[in-house]
């Protein structure tokens, strides 16, 4: 797989960084990255599916709607995100399908409040797509 | 880039204007913690909050500063009404986090033995944990009663006394909430949440009054030495972060249209006589009372538990109640006149002094009470607002320890050792219902909170009273 994500120390907060061959890429280790974090691992059954579509202010706003949507799925209504078909428009905007597991609240053990803006880094270098997000815990 | 910080005195530090700074950096810190400060980013944040349009005086950082995302977390900026600007960034997600203490008439050799029964009680009787939810479903009438009316909302509906309201900052209810300017998500998100600790850092916290420093004050604030007391530490919840979110997208293209230069995004930030401002400061009131109505839910709850053991009659009042998440309209001095300003702390308590109008009566000669967890293996301060943090802080001092180990590095630290039993040795009493959030929470994440407190109490910013010492935790 080109694509991964891996967990930063930040003194108050977490970090992620993430890695894909694609801007979508980067999205879905994303993605997944954060489910690890809430869930702290573990197969996800993707029993249910739903739509999102986001307008964002810019790619790096992009990203961070993108992941407070599979933040506040899991928290709020159980939904862990499994895997997702996405499609961008331009700069700004996403549509996807997110495949998951429903009613797994319980499976949640760490409680994100949201992906931020500080420090964030997004964008292409050498042919590898690269970004890095400070969430709030 | 280092940041150079001059020495003014025995506590605060300066950083000089340079740059696109409109005011210098104001530290507060001793020399061991000035060292430890310039280790992260969290200076640099001071600085970048200095650039901010309309900022007044300084870029002030409490002594338990660390980096955390836009602000500081321990950061302090009043903004000028017609030049400035409010920043979701000063606020934070958990808007109006913030701690309430009670004090009782029981003495803690009354608690005969029954410490780990009580800490029991406690963790059934208030919903905590991660997406923990409220005994009580609202409906959503109820819901917008709770936003426009905040503490007040809780004591009309049961959850408490009329002196509740009387005794906590801005008497439980900020004005200027608007429900209409909540999403339909945020709703979605705090529905449910309403009555409930939240996860990480927050707790609620049996102790006694271990030592007392001044007198007159402890006297005031109900405060004797041994006497019983709870301290709660908790939020506005998902509404509150979700509040945040929304706001953040609308203020970056707000700092874009009003030609507002970020050092960070998480900065971003609207004129405050723009309607982005007004808009977001109307969804955070509501954030901020919901907080509110979430403390008074959770007092009340307290309340039941410990009456079940004592009866009523160990009379559980409240002390105060301060937020540490906010930003709001005050009046101070500015250059010899008084003016109205918008006061953003974020990790940062309000501490007015003796006199003024918005201390509760009751404490008006004495200044309002600051309540300052440390962590749940040592200790907690009660201090009070002086004059000089009037004349330095606009009023504001710090509120908590502050972390020194990342979670990751608490968790690690953690593994393999019985925390619980660790704590339960020294009497300590621990609940939750996660073992990893002990594991992060561990009293040695934390910084000493009594050299935060020192720093206060020896600049003046704000008076010891009193030091409380944890019996029981519950943790999120």
């Amino acid at each position: 797989m080109q694509r991964g994500h891996r967990q930063l120390d930040h003194t108050a907060d977490l970090a992620l960084e993430l890695w894909g061959e694609s801007e979508v890429d980067v999205l879905l280790a994303g993605a997944e990255g954060v489910v690890a974090i809430m869930t702290e691992g573990g197969e996800v059954e993707e029993r249910e599916h739903r739509r999102v579509r986001i307008e964002a202010v810019d790619r790096e706003d992009r990203l961070v709607q993108w992941l407070n949507e599979i933040v506040v799925a899991a928290v709020s209504e159980g939904f862990l995100f499994g895997s997702a078909e996405i499609a961008l428009d331009g700069a700004t905007g996403l549509s996807a399908t997110i495949r998951g597991e429903p009613r797994a609240g319980e499976r949640v053990v760490a409680e994100l409040k949201s992906a931020t803006y500080h420090e964030l880094e997004l964008g292409e270098v050498g042919g590898m797509w690269r970004a890095r997000v400070v969430i709030d815990v | 880039m280092s940041i150079e910080l001059e020495r003014i005195d025995e506590y605060r530090y300066r950083i000089a204007r340079r740059g696109g700074m409109r005011v210098p950096g104001l530290i507060y810190a001793s020399r061991a913690m000035a060292r430890d400060i310039a280790a992260d980013k969290s200076l640099q944040q001071v600085v970048n909050v200095a650039h901010l349009p309309g900022i007044i005086a300084h870029s002030i950082a409490m002594p338990d500063i660390h980096w955390g995302y836009g602000f500081p977390i321990g950061g302090v900026a009043a903004f000028d009404p017609d030049e400035g600007v409010l920043s979701p960034g000063g606020v934070g997600y958990d808007i109006n986090c913030g701690v309430r203490l009670l004090s009782s008439s029981l003495e803690r050799r009354e608690l005969h033995g029954q410490v780990a029964k009580l800490a029991t009680a406690l963790h059934r009787a208030i919903p905590s944990g991660v997406g923990s939810q409220s005994h009580r479903k609202l409906t959503a009438g109820e819901l917008k009663r709770v936003l426009t009316r905040g503490a007040r909302w809780a004591v009309s509906a049961g959850f408490g006394a009329e002196l509740d309201i009387e005794l906590a900052e801005e008497n439980g209810c900020i004005d200027g909430a608007d429900p209409a300017e909540v999403s339909e998500r945020a709703v979605e998100r705090g529905k449910p949440q309403l009555g409930s600790l939240g996860s990480g850092n927050h707790f609620c916290e049996l102790g006694y009054v271990a030592e007392i420093y001044d007198q007159e004050a402890a006297a005031a604030f109900g405060l004797a030495l041994d006497r019983v007391t709870v301290l709660l530490h908790s939020g506005s919840r998902g509404l509150g972060y979700q509040v945040c979110d929304d706001s953040l997208r609308s203020m970056l293209r707000a700092a874009d249209r009003y030609g507002i230069s970020l050092p960070d995004r998480q900065l971003a930030a609207a004129p405050l006589h723009s309607d982005e401002a007004r808009r977001y400061f109307a969804a955070m009131a509501c954030a901020i009372n919901f907080a509110f109505a979430n403390r008074q839910m959770m007092t009340h709850f307290v309340r039941e538990a410990v009456d079940e053991f004592f009866g009523a009659s160990c009379d559980l009042a409240l002390v105060y109640d301060v937020c540490h998440n906010i930003a709001k309209w005050e009046t101070h001095v500015v250059d010899g006149a008084a003016r109205r300003v918008c006061v953003h702390r974020k990790g940062a308590t309000r501490a007015f002094g003796p006199g003024h109008p918005d201390v509760p009566e009751r404490y008006r000669g004495i200044g309002q009470p600051v309540l300052v967890p440390g962590d749940m293996g040592r200790y907690s301060y009660v201090l009070c607002g002086t004059e000089r943090a009037m004349q330095e802080t606009f009023g504001s001092s710090c509120h908590g320890a502050g972390r020194r180990m990342s979670r990751a590095q608490a968790r690690k630290s953690a593994r393999g050792r019985p925390i619980f039993q660790e704590l339960a040795e020294k009497g300590i009493h621990v609940r939750s219902d996660s073992a990893g959030t002990v594991a992060e929470e561990i009293p040695e994440a934390y910084k000493d909170v009594a050299d935060v407190i020192e720093v206060m109490h020896g600049a003046g910013v704000a008076r010891k009273v009193a030091k409380l010492v944890p019996l029981a935790v519950v943790k999120g």
